[in-house]
């Protein structure tokens, strides 16, 4: 009788493989179309072990008060957490009074890790529907190609976008396109 | 434990309010809403107790559990409610769902992660909204609730097709059903089957059973799907809920427990509420001609008066004709 075990490790190892290459693959393909200038926003659906998954703690321990400072930050902040930015320290939120930035919305936090440190993978599943307009936004003005991880179905609105799944490497460009194929991979 | 609970946390500038009617419930919705804040102020409430400023008024103890030794901590914990704030991964993993399948407590969760090893009900995943405002002694009072985010579908069109959640009784059901009316009728094969059975298919109008009771952690792929294709969910707490609202077995005491579930589900004996259901049914009609088997319909089910019975029930709860 076959041993589960050994199938299981099998099992692993050809998805840590196909993970590999797909992360590859993408490399890769990122740096030929970074020569042309064309971005795009990539996502990978389902467990990511590069990814930061406690986003507020990294956020907490990592930013700069100049995150906050520049009109872009400030028009999220406003929208998502409807708090008017201070200083480089704290905010005034509609709900909590004056706060000090480490108790912005944990979803707002993902927005502004992702916005300035483009080449690290977040655990974008932190931020809700009203952050996924913003996160086109960023990756739209971004010189880089940004990547996020996501573990649920994030809804990007009705509109055209055109966003790269990594998981099976293909285009889709709407939402009818992206929740055909992001379902088989949270 | 068991009952719906109201718990109402609160300071000077804040307010929440909800009731958690079973074992897991899970808080998810927009960023900003105070999700967050409402598990932080539990937590100081719990620490500190009155010194916090915070009043937590519930008649169960409310804790937080983090990811620091939350194993050893979770063993402590008794008929308790225990929130989890986001970026837990441990709440994804088997070790934490056999924790929570043996425990009395019940779980406040918030996460968008789909916990798949947990059998939580489509009607216990809230967002929080903000439903007023008032100004108290200089500061700024919300007063908050929780709301449903996954309601019930209308059924304007007949389906072209019917996925049922498994081969068992329930499909069995459906499928007679839908013989009459020359639908086709096709089992997904489990809870978790149902989204690539659905994205398969090539008919225009899909219909979607499923036992809500534990059709939380799919819900939200499944719904997605609404995008592409023309479907529309008919999710009741389980078949063996359907039959037992339907009035066809004659019980007083049936309608008491159906009114109030959640005061008779012992959270620590029912993982979830289908389980409940399905051993009602089986005992209340035990040594009768409708005598119940969740394999196999006993074929009395089918009879005229009795099927007229079910669908007639079927029909109230969904709010019109489903098939």
């Amino acid at each position: 009788m076959p041993n589960p075990c050994i199938k299981q490790a099998s099992n692993n190892f050809e998805r840590q493989d196909t993970y590999r290459y797909l992360l590859g693959r993408y490399y890769v393909w990122g740096i030929m179309r970074s020569q042309k200038g064309i971005k795009m926003l990539n996502i990978y659906y389902g467990d990511m072990p590069e990814a930061i998954y406690n986003t507020s703690l990294y956020f907490d321990n990592t930013y700069y008060d100049n995150w906050l400072q520049d009109d872009f930050s400030k028009k999220m902040i406003k929208s998502v957490d409807k708090a008017v930015v201070l200083s480089g320290q704290a905010v005034e939120s509609k709900a909590l009074g004056v706060i000090p930035v480490t108790k912005l919305s944990g979803g707002l936090k993902t927005l502004l890790l992702i916005s300035h440190q483009p080449h690290k993978i977040f655990n974008a599943s932190t931020c809700g529907d009203n952050c996924a307009k913003w996160i086109l936004k960023i990756a739209e003005r971004c010189d880089t190609d940004i990547t996020i991880n996501l573990r649920h179905i994030m809804d990007f609105g009705s509109g055209h976008f055109q966003i790269r799944i990594l998981n099976n490497d293909t285009v889709v460009n709407n939402m009818s396109e992206l929740v055909q194929v992001a379902g088989y991979y949270i | 434990m068991k009952g719906s609970h109201e718990v109402i946390v609160q300071n000077k500038r804040l307010r929440y309010r909800f009731v958690v009617h079973r074992n897991i419930t899970i808080l998810r919705g927009d960023s900003a809403t105070g999700k967050t804040t409402l598990i932080e102020m539990i937590k100081n409430n719990a620490r500190e107790g009155i010194e916090s400023g915070i009043e937590v008024i519930c008649e169960k103890k409310c804790v937080v559990l983090e990811k620091e030794n939350w194993e050893r901590n979770l063993k402590e914990y008794k008929d308790s409610i225990v929130f989890i704030d986001e970026g837990n991964a441990f709440v994804k993993s088997e070790d934490f769902a056999t924790c929570v399948k043996k425990s009395d407590n019940y779980y406040v969760i918030a996460t968008r992660d789909s916990l798949f090893n947990l059998p939580y009900s489509i009607r216990e995943i809230y967002g929080i909204r903000n439903t007023s405002g008032n100004r108290y002694q200089g500061t700024k009072r919300l007063y908050s609730e929780l709301y449903h985010l996954y309601n019930k579908d209308a059924f304007a069109e007949k389906p072209d097709k019917v996925i049922v959640e498994d081969s068992n009784s329930a499909y069995q059901f459906f499928d007679e059903l839908c013989k009459r009316e020359g639908i086709y009728c096709e089992p997904a094969g489990g809870k978790s089957e149902i989204y690539r059975c659905v994205q398969k298919s090539r008919e225009d109008r899909i219909l979607v059973i499923a036992d809500g009771a534990a059709f939380g952690p799919e819900i939200e792929r499944v719904m997605s799907l609404k995008y592409a294709k023309k479907m529309v969910c008919f999710l009741p707490e389980s078949f063996e809920w359907l039959i037992l609202n339907s009035g066809l077995i004659k019980e007083k005491e049936l309608s008491v427990i159906l009114e109030n579930p959640s005061d008779f589900i012992e959270s620590e004996r029912y993982f979830s509420w289908e389980r409940f259901f399905t051993k009602l049914l089986t005992d209340k009609t035990k040594d009768s001609y409708l005598a119940y088997r969740k394999d196999k319909l006993n074929p009395t089910y089918f009879q005229e008066v009795n099927r007229a019975k079910i669908v007639n029930g079927i029909q109230e709860v969904a709010g019109s004709k489903i098939i």
